[in-house]
């Protein structure tokens, strides 16, 4: 994003230099962003992505089972504005849901590049934050917060649907005090 | 068939192939086998002793020995006796001939038994790893000098 963004700037400095289309100052989308990022109107975006935050179906464990849960009509997530999805170019959250084994982690990376930005990750169980039961495995991989972004962690071996709910309106408080790690301010 | 009988017939048609024959109750039995003869056994076992079922294929890792055993566990429809064959290898070339060709179910439990000990099953259809991602090949983890276990690289342990 960043080449992008310089290339582009050159470019328009060359049109302004050859004096093609004098008077008007060429911009990017970026550049629209970056600009947007510094005033109000980020609170509104913000306030609509907080109240959009789709995740995506993709359990991994026992965890998953709370996931599934948590989407399922008891707890209603979509009162909250999150609906499972299953496909992830239709995502916006990713739920680390269980511990991720050696031989996994590259398709789970390979899902986490699927999803559209702006998107947020939480890791939910003990698996995902520390290896839980599985901490000194051969096939697991630790540390998975250097390899993704992560906003919340919710511990807990399964949490309950309720946490995973707690989990989303602390991800919701996040975005909307624009200290989230899925968008650069 | 009685379990004192079906280990008469075993030592008796393959003398120098098993020993330590044992029968450890009316339904368990036990026998070493040698590790050349272990396909052609499972063969009789299979055809004269109607011991159709192969429960499992696993590995047992005795590094005092300097050896690995590779173990299996063969039932039958017709009869209660479980039978435990154990083919001791060389821990420096685990080498064995597969089952494949007599029990199909083994293909898999080969596989596994491969990735975790890196015993070699000679002639197996498709000797690849099962579970493990294919770069641990090598690790051999489940034998007792791996060095990856246990795994102290995480910063939060609990």
């Amino acid at each position: 994003m960043g080449e992008m963004k310089e290339e582009k700037t050159n470019n328009s400095k060359e049109i302004q230099e050859e004096g093609t289309i004098p008077g008007v100052i060429t911009t990017t989308t970026s550049a629209i962003h970056n600009f947007l990022k510094k005033t109000k109107v980020q609170d509104i975006i913000n306030w609509g992505r907080k109240n959009s935050l789709w995740f995506m179906v993709q359990p991994m464990g026992c965890c998953g089972v709370e996931m599934i849960a948590t989407g399922c009509a008891h707890y209603d997530t979509d009162r909250f504005g999150i609906i499972p999805r299953n496909s992830p170019r239709q995502a916006d959250v990713m739920i680390i849901s269980g511990y991720v084994t050696k031989k996994y982690l590259p398709s789970l990376k390979r899902l986490w590049e699927q999803m559209p930005s702006p998107k947020w990750v939480i890791a939910m169980g003990d698996c995902s934050i520390s290896g839980g039961p599985f901490y000194e495995s051969y096939s697991t991989v630790q540390n998975i917060d250097e390899i993704f972004p992560i906003d919340v962690f919710i511990p807990g071996c399964p949490p309950r649907p309720e946490a995973l709910l707690q989990g989303f309106v602390e991800l919701q408080k996040k975005i909307k005090a624009k200290k989230d790690l899925g968008t650069e301010y | 068939m009685d379990v004192r009988k079906i280990i008469e017939s075993l030592t008796g048609t393959f003398p120098e192939a098993i020993s330590e024959a044992m029968v450890e109750s009316e339904i368990r039995a036990r026998a070493y086998v040698d590790k050349e003869k272990a396909r052609e056994v499972c063969q009789y076992l299979k055809d004269s002793l109607q011991f159709d079922h192969l429960c499992s294929v696993c590995g047992v890792d005795y590094i005092k020995r300097n050896e690995l055993e590779v173990v299996y566990h063969i039932a039958s429809y017709d009869h209660p006796v479980v039978l435990t064959l154990k083919a001791a290898l060389p821990r420096d070339n685990p080498e064995i001939e597969s089952v494949v060709s007599v029990y199909w179910n083994a293909n898999w439990y080969e596989r596994e038994t491969y990735e975790l000990f890196g015993i070699l099953f000679k002639n197996h259809p498709n000797l690849k790893p099962l579970v493990l991602p294919d770069d641990m090949l090598g690790e051999w983890p489940l034998r007792k000098d791996y060095k990856g276990f246990p795994n102290t690289t995480a910063k939060n342990l609990v």
